[in-house]
């Protein structure tokens, strides 16, 4: 703390207090100036030691300069003192010479800062809070003329303190001041008691799971558990008084989240599943959310869910050769100031990432990185890294961008295809190997003489069949032949059909010889088989003598009638014996 | 995709002559790709149309106890004791569960996780009987395939992947026992039969060990351990006996017994209970029988030796059967349970155990359902079942006596037509099978259709030695078709076969519909039509309970309706006073005597259950008709069971015998818990434009009594359409503080009355739900 930083004093400060949210706002905008001899590196801004505690966020800018290129300035925590509270030291751009002034703009973020009373309400009742600060700006300088403007959120204060004076209100702002020349650290608490019905939505516990893949795709989740941290409801809750929608002042019925515009496969569900009331809107630089949990949030209800998105990883991942950076938000937008009590981020990098460096944004100073994790998902073989950060009290001034810096190597890509490609090819061969090994305990030669019995049924049967057509296309040529008359075809075709028959029949005995030395029941039954075949053939020769007599005109077309007849019966009841033999197989 | 299966099954038909072993196998294997494939598929309606998320009521807790299992293993899961359920009594789990379903997802979960496959113990819960019912088609293709033939084998997979009796119960998300219970049933009897067909001791194992898979999944078991014995006692009968049936019948009997009894839930019962006993009675018949023929082998010389056989064999009979009864009355072997015997007397249940004939799935079952469930096959069944007693077997009588049994249970209980729907499309297979080698064959004279027969029987063995001439052949056969020869024309057989194609094709289309309207609704969300056609999800049930989870106390006790019971446990992860395993009377007695009292009395047995909220289902602002109100006459009627004094049905229905809630009901009906807690705060309500305020659109009246207080109650939380209402009892009040009381309740009335002056206006833009809801599960 150098001795020079005394000298300089607050010429105008003008405090603009926000309380229409849960989280009062203070947008502190001070000019000072500079009255020692050396120049001044730093500004300090103080809070109240009674404060120390709800300052959720202090930033500062430079005012009235080119308003475009309004960086944040380098702002570090001092120790804090009992009696004087936290020293939040400001950097300035460049140094402040002797007798030059310059405008910051301080904004500071309190949170739990806002007392309810009463603190049950029942449900057509309306939440009052009791907000206490301070009526002066509470620096370590002197001020010279200082004035601070309340924002309310209706225009209905229960009690505001009417002093010091001057104290105006209208509608809803209440302004304290202007004074002048306040000397440093003075107190003059104030308290103002008003009605706030803005949400008070509140994340008690948030875990944001982050997994990139560079297959393209990032995916991104966010569990969690939020609560209503205004008046509690007492007493009974009233579906009906609450359709009427008269009197449900505190209740937080739906909540709006944005979303990446890139933003796909959106899912919003919880432990029992998805939840149904929810609507996407599509705008061109976001996506936005109505979240509306599955019940009204009244004062102390909790709810709990998760949502979840893809988003292409070429926005967000970047390379070089093998040198990896992953460039995006730490944490998101939940909803309109939002309180982040306790934040977990988890960011899972591929398999096969070596030389990972983590690098938050310049000015998140409150982050705390603990040890890499491994989480094994589809494929895995030695486990993704991730990367896990914790926050307390994250608002929306803390959305910002994280970076990731890594190696990988690109023939890495191959890995899960092979993966999948090897061990397929391992089972087949497996598979193939296995098929090819007899396991039976008795390696008898029974069983191959069964199954060269069974070939030959086969065989049999095959021969059969063709046996069966031969006989059908004799029967047909003989009834053309008693139609047309034509001897030499019908000579012709019954001569090839015989010798057809006669092949089949020595391919018979073939099978009878083979089968012999195997199976002698097989053996006669073929042979049985055999007799039958050679009376059929006999018949079948019978047949078409008789045909052939008729067509000469040698016998009677009656008696050669009864006579094919009788024939006939013989020929079908052997083909019925033959089919039981064949069948008894 | 079913379309595909049946034709291509057609197909097969008529090219099992001409094709090659190989092709077929491989047109078999794709068939019953397709097969499995589209039975998994049908099953999906409600995840498409919905979400995946877990159905009904009995299936939570079948799902609450598998992810108990996979977070704390086995054991764990075995020894836990439950106190979300039945309060103050709770309830040890691993002994009165059947474990199968949890083991078989649990295992699933396991093995994904071990391959680091991520997947969430819900998924597989949801899609687990989707996935069962394609192993299902399989182990159907398989027992049909013994049973006649490979062809009726595809045809019988087909069916049973589609058939509505068996997707009513498979759908995903119906993550009940049955879900895996069908397919061990089916497969148990598929190497029942196999291991009869060899009298091998290797399928008999096997039989007993699937048979052991079966009794860790379903209750169910005990049909299988009925139908076993009473087939091997018909084959004893018919004397079919054989050394197969011998060997198979006592490995799987000791085997079945010893590994049953492994199963905490079953423990001693296949030796104690009368269900069993059939069985054991088999066994030792069939011992004394086997012994009988052993010495008529050897004494065959003398003489009447058969006679005497034949006595010996009757009096043993008799003599196990006068065992079993006199065990029975000396308490050994315990009597026949009050469910079991509902199944014989159907009066029975509605006599003695209301609470079984209070849910609707254990109605007889209307004739309309069975074709509802079976459209086709129910009469194509009885064909197949002629032919099969037309040529008769061993295995064929088993088939038989299964469509005997189960026909007669499915017509008892409505439940059980799961059970009859695999035997009616083995059945029908048949039949269909049978007809077609007819007329969808190329060659259907006698004779030649005789050689088919033995042609694709000689196509099951693998040995393509001579195929080289087959081409030639089919050509030949082709040519066959005589006028003389043949009855048929092709004509008659082309229009036969479109027929046939025709009705399969209904019967898919009726399949998908039922499968898509009637048994694919997760009834834990409710779809309503607005009035421009598009739908609107009712997920009060959902709300109500998360709800409950999250904004209750971690011990806060829940009183509701036994129906719930599961529910809760599962979704609001709080304590239950009875829930869906309505193993003690009593207690749900108590439950519905509370609420059947008046404030006063109910407040005396919520205290002394140490109740402190009350859930009620009340379906009167959008027409939900399976709410509490519609159920409540069941609730008096079991509190009168218990507490006879105290509760009469008769006090609930008016002058005219009626049970109403308009102005013709029973003052005790309106001063009663119940009615109270439904209608709280109703008769504020506008329902309908065109009606008075309080008007019930479930029962489309005007309610009797309205603007009453609750003295010992406060409204919690009531869901968006009222579906669900919570309720919190009021702690007894402090005595010292009287005066504050007096004060505030002074105060809350002025408000009230303030309030009056402005309690006009209807809710806007509220869905209408379709009435009555999915027939087999709203209980009424």
């Amino acid at each position: 703390m150098g001795q020079e930083q005394e000298h300089l004093v607050n010429t105008k400060v003008e405090r603009t207090l926000d309380l229409v949210s849960h989280l009062p706002k203070e947008i502190i905008s001070v000019t000072f100036e500079n009255r020692g001899t050396k120049s001044a590196r730093y500004y300090d801004y103080c809070v109240e030691p009674q404060h120390v505690n709800d300052v959720g966020y202090v930033g500062a800018i430079v005012r009235g300069k080119n308003s475009g290129d309004q960086t944040n300035l380098p702002i570090k925590q001092e120790t804090t003192d009992k009696t004087k509270g936290t020293i939040y030291r400001i950097e300035l751009p460049n140094d402040l010479r002797s007798s030059q002034t310059i405008t910051l703009e301080i904004e500071v973020v309190h949170i739990n800062a806002l007392r309810l009373l009463p603190t049950e309400i029942v449900q057509h009742e309306r939440q009052l809070v009791l907000y206490k600060t301070n009526a002066y700006y509470y620096s370590k300088y002197s001020t010279q003329t200082q004035k601070t403007i309340v924002t309310l959120p209706t225009d209905r204060a229960e009690s505001y303190t009417q002093a010091p004076k001057p104290v105006a209100k209208n509608e809803q702002t209440i302004t304290y001041g202007p004074y002048e020349n306040v000397a440093a650290l003075t107190r003059n608490e104030i308290s103002l008691h008003y009605e706030n019905n803005n949400p008070f939505l509140t994340v008690n516990n948030m875990k944001r799971w982050i997994e990139v893949s560079h297959w393209g795709n990032i995916a991104v989740e966010e569990t969690i558990e939020m609560y209503h941290s205004g008046a509690k409801l007492k007493g009974p809750f009233s579906r009906l008084d609450f359709q009427r929608q008269q009197n449900s002042y505190s209740a937080v019925k739906t909540f709006k989240t944005s979303l990446p515009a890139a933003a796909k496969d959106i899912y919003y569900r919880d432990e029992i599943g998805n939840v149904s009331t929810s609507s996407v809107r599509e705008m061109h630089d976001q996506v936005e959310i109505e979240i509306r949990p599955r019940f009204p949030l009244y004062g102390g209800w909790n709810t709990y869910y998760v949502l979840g998105y893809n988003v292409p990883s070429y926005q967000y991942l970047f390379n070089k050769g093998n040198q990896y950076v992953l460039k995006m938000r730490l944490i998101d937008h939940v909803y309109d100031d939002q309180l982040l009590e306790q934040v977990t981020i988890k960011i899972v990098l591929p398999e096969y990432v070596h030389n990972i460096e983590f690098y938050p944004s310049m000015h998140d100073t409150d982050i705390k990185r603990l040890r890499n994790e491994k989480h094994y998902t589809y494929l895995d073989t030695i486990g993704r890294s991730v990367i896990v950060i914790t926050k307390r009290n994250a608002l929306f001034q803390h959305i910002q961008d994280f970076e990731i810096h890594y190696t990988f190597d690109k023939i890495m890509l191959l890995h899960e295809p092979m993966l999948i490609i090897f061990s397929l090819f391992g089972l087949f061969c497996f598979v193939i190997i296995l098929n090819r090994l007899n396991f039976s305990i008795n390696h008898e030669e029974n069983n191959e003489i069964r199954i060269r019995i069974k070939g030959i049924w086969n065989q049999l049967m095959e021969h059969n069949i063709k046996r069966t057509s031969f006989y059908q296309k004799l029967d047909e040529l003989l009834n053309t032949f008693k139609t047309n008359k034509d001897l030499k075809i019908y000579n012709e075709q019954r001569k090839k059909f015989e010798n057809e028959l006669k092949r089949i029949e020595q391919n018979f005995n073939n099978l009878q010889t083979k089968i012999k030395a195997d199976s002698v029941e097989t053996a006669e039954k073929i042979a049985e088989f055999q007799q039958l075949d050679a009376e059929q053939r006999k018949i079948t020769q019978l047949l078409c003598g008789n045909t052939e007599k008729l067509v000469n005109g040698k016998i009677k077309k009656q008696a050669h009638g009864d006579e094919e007849q009788n024939l006939r019966l013989k020929i079908r009841d052997i083909n019925t014996r033959i089919s039981t033999i064949l069948n008894q197989y | 995709m079913t379309t595909v299966n049946d034709n291509s099954s057609e197909y097969i038909t008529n090219s099992s002559s001409s094709s090659s072993a190989g092709l077929k196998s491989l047109i078999t294997v794709i068939i019953l790709i397709c097969v499995c494939i589209s039975g998994f598929i049908s099953r999906l309606f409600s995840i498409i149309r919905f979400e995946s998320v877990i159905h009904e009521f009995d299936p939570w807790f079948n799902y609450r106890s598998t992810v108990y299992m996979t977070d704390n293993g086995f054991y764990n899961f075995l020894n836990w004791f439950d106190d979300l359920a039945w309060y103050p009594l709770g309830r040890i789990v691993g002994g009165t569960v059947f474990p199968g379903l949890m083991v078989t997802s649990g295992a699933i979960h396991w093995f994904f996780h071990m391959i680091n496959i991520p997947i969430h113990i819900r998924e597989i819960c949801v899609f687990l009987a989707p996935i069962f019912s394609g192993l299902t088609a399989l182990a159907t293709y398989l027992l049909t395939k013994e049973l006649w033939s490979k062809r009726a084998g595809l045809f019988a997979a087909a069916f049973i992947a589609i058939a509505p009796g068996y997707s009513s119960r498979s759908v995903a998300g119906s993550y009940d026992n049955e879900a895996i219970a069908i397919f061990a049933l089916i497969f148990t009897y598929y190497l029942w039969i196999r291991s009869i067909k060899t009298g091998s001791i290797f399928w008999s194992s096997c039989t007993a060990l699937s048979y052991f898979y079966m009794v860790s999944a379903w209750g169910g078991y005990v049909f299988i351990i009925n139908l076993i014995p009473v087939h091997v006692g018909f084959l004893l009968l018919l004397g079919r006996y054989s050394l197969r049936l011998y060997v198979s019948y006592s490995i799987f009997y000791i085997l079945g017994l010893i590994l049953s009894m492994q199963i905490p839930f079953v423990g001693f019962q296949p030796v104690r209970t009368s269900e069993h006993m059939i069985a054991a009675g088999i066994f030792i018949l069939l011992q004394a029988y086997t012994f009988f023929d052993y010495l008529y082998n050897k004494l065959r010389y003398v003489r009447n030796i058969e006679t005497i056989f034949f006595n010996l064999s009757v009096i043993i009979s008799i003599i196990v059967f006068a065992i079993v009864v006199l065990l029975t009355y000396t308490g050994y072997i315990a009597p026949w349970s009050g469910r079991f015997y509902s199944l014989w007397d159907t009066s029975y249940a509605a006599k003695h155990i209301p609470i079984i004939i209070s849910v609707s799935e254990h109605q007889p079952t209307t004739w309309t359902s069975f074709f509802f469930d079976l459209h086709l096959l129910i009469c194509l069944y009885p064909v197949g079942a002629w032919f099969c007693v037309k040529d008769l077997n061993d295995e064929r009588v088993f088939i038989l006596l299964y469509a005997v049994f189960a026909s007669y249970f499915a017509g008892v209980m409505i439940r059980l037509m799961l059970t009859l729907t695999p035997c009616v499309c083995i059945l029908a297979a048949i039949a269909l099978s049978k007809t077609l080698d007819y007329y969808a064959d190329a060659e259907s004279s006698e004779m030649v259709s005789n050689f088919d027969d033995s042609v694709s029987i000689c196509d099951e063995t693998e040995n393509d030695e001579n195929n080289q001439d087959l081409d030639n052949n089919a050509e030949n056969i082709d040519e066959t078709d005589d006028d003389d020869q043949n009855f048929l024309t092709s004509n008659i057989k082309i229009i036969v076969v479109t027929c046939i194609a025709m009705m399969l094709l209904l019967f898919i289309v009726h399949c998908t519909w039922i499968t898509a309207t009637a048994y694919s609704s997760p009834s834990i969300v409710l779809v309503s039509y607005n009035s421009d056609g598009t739908r609107a999800i009712v997920d009060d049930y959902r709300e109500a309970y998360y709800w409950l989870r999250q904004n209750t106390p971690e011990k806060a006790r829940i009183m509701s309706w036994w129906d719930y019971g599961y529910q809760i446990a599962g979704m609001s992860n709080r304590t239950v006073l009875v829930d869906n395993n309505t193993w003690n009377n009593s207690h749900i007695a108590l439950v519905g005597k509370a609420m059947a009292s008046n404030e006063t009395e109910a407040y005396k047995i919520m205290t002394m259950l140490d109740v402190d909220y009350i859930l009620v289902i009340f379906g009167g602002v959008i027409g939900f008709s399976g709410d509490d109100i519609n159920k409540f006459l069941w609730m008096v009627r079991i509190a009168e069971g218990e507490h006879p004094k105290d509760i009469k049905e008769k006090n609930y229905f008016n002058e005219n015998k009626e049970y109403r809630v308009d102005k013709s009901g029973s003052p005790i009906l309106f001063n009663c818990l119940m009615y109270k807690l439904c209608y709280y705060r109703f008769g504020e309500l506008y329902t309908d434009s065109a009606q008075p305020s309080g008007f019930d659109r479930t029962r489309s009246v005007e309610i009797g009594h309205k603007n009453f207080d609750l003295e010992h109650v406060e409204e919690a939380y009531t869901s968006a359409n009222w579906i669900v209402r919570i309720y919190r009892v009021k702690k007894l009040s402090n005595r010292f503080q009287a005066k504050d009381a007096l004060e505030k309740s002074t105060s809350s009335l002025s408000e009230e009355s303030f309030e009056k002056n402005h309690r006009k206006g209807v809710i806007l833009n509220k869905p209408h739900v379709k009435k009555g809801t999915k027939k087999s599960i709203h209980r009424t």
